[in-house]
């Protein structure tokens, strides 16, 4: 044993039941005659403080572990003003959480537009934001630069996650993806769907027999990014499959095909079903299927179960579901439209053809189908500024409940036309307006357009004891005033 | 004296919900009758009442005041006034100083002059003074002599029963130490009354400060044998401070003085700010300041910052401890913190300085070329490849700094590891 552990094996357990060591000769040091054990073990213990201090060595660290540093930042920096700005938000955010977030966005967003980008001091802060915060990290490059990325990768791999290589290079080995463990396998498979759908179909069908079942399933399931008519082949394969998940997935991915060889086949059982009726032809009537045939299980009708009575109207929906909406025009030879009214009152049929239409976009049916109800995924089909329209008309019959257009508008694109900003406004400062204006609060400073601004502090010197709402529209006001800042800044 | 930076303004405000409630201040609207001449700035801001506010602030000092309610120092509106001067927005220089912007400089002024001859007109009288030290050493000696008994006790039953001991019974111990005058070596005790709980190295950590409290106490009865250094270095150990009106006598060293950089702590019952600087010759000093929780601390100066003062050391060997004796102004910012060292040679330069002063626990480095490496807490790592782990290191910002090329880096070795305090980055002198 060493001197320092006799010493340290002594203290712990003090001397009165272990003797203090005598200090090692090479030292160089004498003792003093007769002290205490007590006295020798202190005595000893200030030598071995400072031997120890004076004797630290440094450690090595070898050139193999060591990063790459980083490439030099070509970009300029932002300087000044919008630097300043930038810091501000960071470091002392004048606003709320969600007004700071938009206006970090709104800073990169000016940042990327001018070529400039973020000063390296304020990198740390900004990621820190970003790691919380998605709308920020979605916009993180360019602005970040050269030094930016780098900082990324360093805290990434020290943080360990090894996985993350796969996620940011396109260099990842498609030989590679069997490797990978299930969920890891899925998520690479849903980042190529977005960018080669093809690579990711020819990669599942090669590996499609060594896969389990679920992960048939999970992995069937990424096919929904950019699903397009090459995939039938391998769809119409997993209808064969042994698992029920798998069939299930496929089924739901052949909705959305209209022109799918699946699709015509739910034609030919939909056709015989329907037959126009009355005197006037006025009305649609839609017959139950008949029992179904292996085939018609096959493409996902529901057999009849082992006791009990078989659900009908669900087999029903499967096939509307399934079939292409045009078999509905061509039975009644009219357009989406007018076929719609002549199933007024079919509350069930109607609700399965408007998610088949919302499930396809079918732009044509879509908007036959508002005409007859609201339904927010219809809505989320139309193009944006028809979107904007119609929530304005919504939003001015009342009509529709103006709780029920909160998700509508949060999903519009911002800043809003002035005409739907003009109408928000007018609703939320209404008498009972404030429980929306508190809805809305999270969007409406950046979903205002520039112009509103003035409206909005006008509202806001109106006297009201409705602080909630006073709130929203101070925000509001903050946000533009900051914003134009932020655009000033950058010019 | 010059206009503040922001970020000076900044370094001012006693937290940061001051500042930002300054920040919305800062604007011309709630203002009037601003000004400023070389050591005032005053204006009037309108609050929530119907008379507005008066606030004053002596540049100089600094020292604030404001007739509002706020128990902050300084208060939102003195922080935001300085904001609005510091942008050069308002409070103009040249203009008649307010009326009780004057009068409060004057009643200061008045104060001061009353301290100052109350002090020097205080009877120097060398017997009462004696028989004071005397009983003041009475009172050490004995404290000291408990304590080594103390430390007899803790050696004789063990290290591991000392550390099933409550918190009360080491704070004891260090409210003893407090009565004999000893509070240097209380508040290590009462540290440690924590440390040993929480370090995972506690064994060693104990033994070896039980050696070096031991030696203390035997320093102190050999007293008399020291030099005068040796004397001053035991004194700031165990906590018997020269204050500072004896300082300001000493020899007064000019400048311009580099500030190398500063560190800022609060253990939650004092905040305590170093500054390191070098002067012209090469000399390191370091300016302590204290607060208690909820006062300001001085205004940090910026690493990098030349300053324009004159400073005076404490008695004790280098680095010293310093005041400044006069006014500081800004002298430019410098590019470089000039020559540093290998870590090799700086943990050489701390081996003999723990051999001169074994009481000192923190030693200023300047290091030539380091990297900055991830892995645990992280590592500062020269061009020999010998590395430093870092401690109360920002790593992310350090890494954002300085991209991984190696730079200069100022800091305090302290416990075998480097706390960074700034870097020389493309010219400039920055912090972390």
């Amino acid at each position: 044993m060493t001197w320092l552990a006799e010493l340290r094996a002594a203290a712990l357990v003090g001397t009165a039941r272990h003797p203090a060591p005598c200090p090692p000769a090479e030292l160089g040091v004498r003792p003093p005659e007769g002290p205490s054990a007590e006295e020798s073990l202190l005595d000893q213990a200030a030598l071995a403080d400072a031997v120890t201090r004076a004797a630290r060595q440094p450690r090595r660290l070898d050139d193999a572990g060591l990063a790459e540093p980083a490439p030099p930042d070509h970009c300029p920096q932002a300087t000044g003003e919008a630097a300043r700005l930038l810091d501000l938000l960071l470091t002392q955010p004048p606003v709320g959480p969600e007004l700071r977030t938009q206006l970090v966005t709104d800073w990169l967003k000016l940042a990327a537009a001018s070529g400039v980008r973020v000063p390296h001091s304020l990198l740390p802060p900004l990621l820190a934001v970003a790691g919380t915060r998605p709308s920020v990290a979605e916009h993180l490059h360019p602005a970040i630069g050269t030094r930016g990325r780098w900082l990324q990768g360093m805290l990434e791999s020290d943080q360990g996650a090894s996985a993350s290589a796969a996620r940011d290079g396109q260099s990842s080995e498609t030989g590679d993806w069997a490797e990978l463990a299930g969920t890891d396998a899925t998520a690479e498979l849903e980042r190529l769907r977005r960018i080669h759908p093809a690579t990711a179909r020819t990669l599942l069908g090669g590996h499609w027999d060594n896969l389990t079942a679920r992960e048939r399933a999970a992995h069937l399931a990424t096919f929904a990014t950019n699903l397009g008519s090459d995939d039938e082949e391998l769809l119409e394969r997993a209808l064969h499959d042994k698992a029920k998940g798998v069939r299930d997935t496929a089924a739901a991915l052949l909705d959305r095909l209209p022109d799918s060889a699946r699709a015509a086949r739910m034609a030919a059982r939909l056709r015989p079903l329907l037959r126009l009726n009355g005197m006037l032809r006025k009305h649609l009537e839609v017959g139950l299927p008949p029992e179904p045939d292996a085939a018609a299980i096959r493409d996902g009708i529901p057999a009849r179960p082992r006791n009990g009575e078989p659900d009908r109207l669900a087999r029903l929906d499967t096939i509307i579901r399934g079939a292409p909406l045009d078999t509905w025009t061509s039975a009644t030879g009219r357009g989406p439209a007018s076929s719609i009214a002549l199933l007024k009152g079919e509350t069930r049929i109607l609700a399965a053809i408007a998610s088949t239409a919302a499930q396809r976009a079918d732009l044509e049916w879509v908007r036959a189908l508002l005409e007859d109800r609201f339904e927010p995924r219809l809505l989320a089909c139309l193009p944006p500024p028809e979107r904007e329209e119609r929530l304005v008309r919504y939003l001015r019959s009342g009509a529709v409940q103006a709780f029920a257009l909160v998700e509508p508008l949060r999903d519009l694109p911002r800043p809003w036309g002035p005409e739907l900003a003009a109408t928000v406004l007018e609703q939320i400062t209404a008498k009972s307006g404030g429980q929306l204006a508190v809805m809305l609060a999270g969007i409406l400073p950046a979903a205002l357009p520039p112009e509103a601004a003035g409206q909005c502090r006008q509202l806001l010197e109106r006297s009201d004891d409705d602080a909630a709402r006073r709130r929203v529209l101070r925000d509001a006001v903050q946000y533009q005033s900051f914003r134009q800042s932020l655009t000033e800044a950058f010019l | 004296m010059g206009r503040w930076s922001e970020d000076r303004v900044a370094g001012a405000a006693p937290d940061a919900a001051s500042l930002a409630a300054a920040r919305k201040l800062a604007r011309p609207g709630p203002w009037s009758e601003t000004g400023s001449n070389d050591v005032l700035v005053w204006g009037k801001c309108q609050g929530s009442g119907k008379t507005p506010y008066q606030v004053s602030v002596d540049l100089a000092a600094p020292a604030y005041r404001c007739s509002c309610p706020s128990r902050k120092f300084p208060c939102k509106h003195a922080l935001a006034l300085l904001l609005l001067w510091s942008r050069g927005e308002a409070a103009d220089a040249g203009t008649e100083a307010a009326g009780f912007a004057r009068e409060w400089a004057e009643q200061r002024a008045d104060r001061a002059t009353v301290r100052e001859r109350r002090q020097s007109e205080q009877p120097a009288d060398p017997a009462a003074q004696a028989k004071r030290l005397a009983d003041r050493l009475a009172l050490m000696d004995a404290g000291i002599a408990d304590f080594s008994r103390w430390l007899a006790d803790l050696v004789r039953t063990g290290m591991a029963s000392a550390r099933t001991q409550p918190y009360s019974w080491w704070d004891g111990v260090a409210a003893r130490l407090v009565d004999a005058q000893l509070p240097g070596l209380a508040e290590q005790v009462r540290t440690m009354g924590s440390d040993i709980h929480a370090r995972s190295d506690w064994t060693d950590h104990v033994l070896y400060r039980a050696g070096r409290w031991w030696a203390l106490t035997k320093a102190w009865r050999m007293r008399d044998h020291l030099t005068p250094d040796e004397l001053a270095d035991l004194r700031v150990a165990i906590g018997w401070p020269v204050p500072a009106s004896e300082v300001e006598g000493a020899e007064a060293l000019p400048g311009p003085w580099l500030v190398l950089g500063a560190h800022r702590s609060d253990d939650g019952r004092l905040q305590q700010q170093r500054t390191w600087l070098r002067g012209p010759d090469g000399t390191v000093v370091v300016l302590l300041d204290f607060a208690a929780r909820s006062e300001p601390l001085a205004t940090p100066q910026l690493a990098g910052a030349l300053l324009d003062a004159t400073v005076a050391r404490y008695p004790g060997s280098a680095p010293q401890r310093a005041l400044f004796t006069g006014g500081v102004g800004t002298a430019g910012m410098a590019q470089t913190l000039g020559e540093g060292s290998s870590i090799r040679q700086a943990l050489n330069a701390e081996s003999a300085a723990v051999a001169s002063s074994p009481w000192r626990e923190r030693h200023p480095v300047l290091l030539a070329g380091v990297r900055v490496c991830t892995g645990g807490s992280g590592w500062l790592r020269d061009e020999a490849g010998d590395a430093l782990p870092l401690v109360d290191a920002p790593l992310d910002s350090l890494l954002a700094l300085t991209g991984g090329h190696p730079v200069d880096v100022f800091g305090e070795l302290e416990e075998g590891r480097v706390r960074p305090l700034s870097a020389v980055v493309g010219n400039t002198v920055v912090t972390p």
